[in-house]
């Protein structure tokens, strides 16, 4: 399919989606709390961005997660590297940190409270701890996989450690880094919302779960719609980016 | 002449990490070669060829015995042994220039002689043209002559060379052969070039070196008697020495795979 071809599929199963939800909203026997019509969604747009609520909690959702990825490169990068560059440790750190990777931030939520309060630590916290996890985990995995053959080169051109490192090990083990910020992204996302919900300070999980309590149905399902759409956003104008500029340049990945 | 490289009582043992067997690979290997030599290596596969590069190169810890280089010995991988592996050994994240300029970078050599030096040697391996290209851009033949590039700009004492050609066609084989021929006359190099084809060998080497079957010694060592300047493929096959040395080596090299 050409891109064109693609596009006008994607118009067309949207507005055959949002015709087919209108009728329902206007035909089934359930009060408007329960299904809104599409109409009523976007009413709400307007509404909460003229009040300034939407901006606000984009910005404030937007900024915690955006921090937590810079904290999980800045961080979790230099360790996994420095994890990946022995064997010996590669292998001791590999199971905890597949099991850290799997205890989400989310089920970690409960105990957080405990610690941190309710309020912006436990979210920053749930969301860093999210991030950092996968990042730290393929950083390694991605040193692993650089084949010897390029260390043994560079050994042989008169390379140090940090020569190797920086040459070898970081370029390696990018396209697997790349992945596990997308993935760590992915799951703070999640996490975020999710803590937000619980934590209610503010973004665009406590927006959603505010909005319950009064039976605003349109602004909770805007807040889902906005929650994903802003990860596309997030996927395809900086995360895919990223990428192109490096991985499939150097013809690491086979597109 | 001088030795360049010596090497006395080499012996190198490992355990097969499936059958966790011992195994020798090379024993009693007593080896010389001398200053500016091109010495071709080979012998029956698994006669530990490219054991005896590496531990040449310090990638590979020798059991017992010495590698001695200008007399002292050899401890670990240095810039003064440049090494030309089999597979592609390039680094994908650095275009062909940055590649070939690895080895100066690496010593510091500033950025402007770096780009006299790579201008060389991508001309004398016939890159021009390609210095901007990532390496998944380029054929196996135009990887290999960057990773002899490399090699080159780098100005070891020694190149050590693990069957580079082997992974390329036939047609670029021969090209990168004849190339190489005249690096060597050019620059003088010591080389030792490890391969399991006859008739590289005999066409590269000063002198070939046959390796017995497992564990590897050398068995014999068979001069070609055809100067440098008459290596080309159709000058060297028309020299009536050629058959009679080619011949020759094969016999040595057969009678180590017949006696198996």
């Amino acid at each position: 399919m050409t891109r064109l071809e693609t596009a006008a599929t994607w118009a067309v199963l949207l507005a055959a989606l949002l015709g087919a939800w209108s009728v329902a909203a206007a035909t089934l026997p359930v009060p408007d709390y329960v299904l809104p019509s599409p109409a009523a969604v976007v009413a709400s747009l307007g509404d909460l961005v003229v009040k300034g609520i939407l901006p606000t909690y984009v910005a404030e959702s937007l900024r915690r997660i955006v921090t937590a990825g810079l904290v999980a490169l800045v961080v979790g990068v230099p360790a996994g590297l420095l994890l990946g560059t022995s064997r010996r440790v590669a292998d001791f750190a590999y199971p905890i940190l597949n099991f850290f990777q799997s205890v989400s931030g989310i089920a970690w939520l409960p105990l957080m409270l405990v610690w941190f309060g309710m309020g912006e630590r436990t979210i920053v916290v749930a969301v860093n701890y999210t991030v950092l996890f996968p990042v730290i985990f393929n950083a390694l995995l991605g040193v692993r996989s650089v084949p010897r053959i390029y260390v043994n080169a560079l050994r042989t051109l008169g390379a140090s450690r940090l020569r190797i490192v920086t040459d070898v090990m970081l370029p390696g083990a990018l396209p697997s880094i790349a992945t596990g910020l997308r993935l760590g992204l992915a799951y703070g996302w999640r996490a975020l919302i999710a803590a937000e919900m619980l934590v209610g300070a503010h973004g665009l999980g406590f927006m959603i779960f505010s909005a319950q309590a009064f039976h605003l149905t349109a602004r909770i399902m805007l807040g889902m719609a906005v929650i994903g759409a802003l990860w596309l956003v997030l996927d395809y104008f900086v995360l895919r980016p990223i990428e192109q500029a490096t991985i499939t340049r150097w013809g690491l990945v086979q597109r | 002449m001088k030795a360049k490289i010596a090497v006395r009582g080499l012996r190198h043992e490992y355990v097969n990490p499936f059958t966790r067997d011992r195994v020798v690979a090379l024993d009693g290997v007593d080896l010389e070669v001398a200053d500016g030599e091109v010495l071709t290596v080979v012998g029956p596969s698994g006669c530990g060829k490219s054991t005896l590069l590496g531990i040449l190169a310090g990638l590979i810890p020798a059991t017992r015995g010495e590698v001695l280089l200008d007399g002292r010995p050899v401890a670990g991988p240095g810039p003064d042994r440049g090494v030309v592996f089999q597979e592609f050994a390039i680094l994908p994240w650095r275009t062909v220039e940055r590649n070939i300029a690895h080895g100066l970078e690496i010593r510091g050599v500033p950025r402007a002689e770096r780009a006299a030096v790579v201008r060389r040697f991508v001309d004398l391996v016939g890159l021009a043209g390609f210095e901007k290209k990532y390496p998944h851009e380029l054929s196996g033949g135009m990887r290999q002559r960057v990773a002899v590039a490399r090699t080159l700009a780098a100005d070891p004492e020694v190149m050590l060379m693990d069957e580079p050609f082997a992974a390329v066609d036939a047609q670029t084989r021969i090209t990168l052969q004849e190339e190489l021929n005249a690096i060597a006359q050019a620059t003088r190099k010591t080389i030792l070039f490890v391969t399991h084809n006859v008739e590289e060998a005999v066409f590269l080497g000063d002198r070939c070196c046959v390796l017995s079957r497992r564990p590897g010694r050398v068995k014999t060592l068979v001069e070609v008697p055809i100067p440098r300047e008459r290596r080309t493929w159709t000058l060297f096959t028309s020299d009536p020495s050629f058959d009679a040395t080619k011949e020759r080596v094969l016999r040595l090299v057969r009678e180590e795979v017949g006696e198996r």
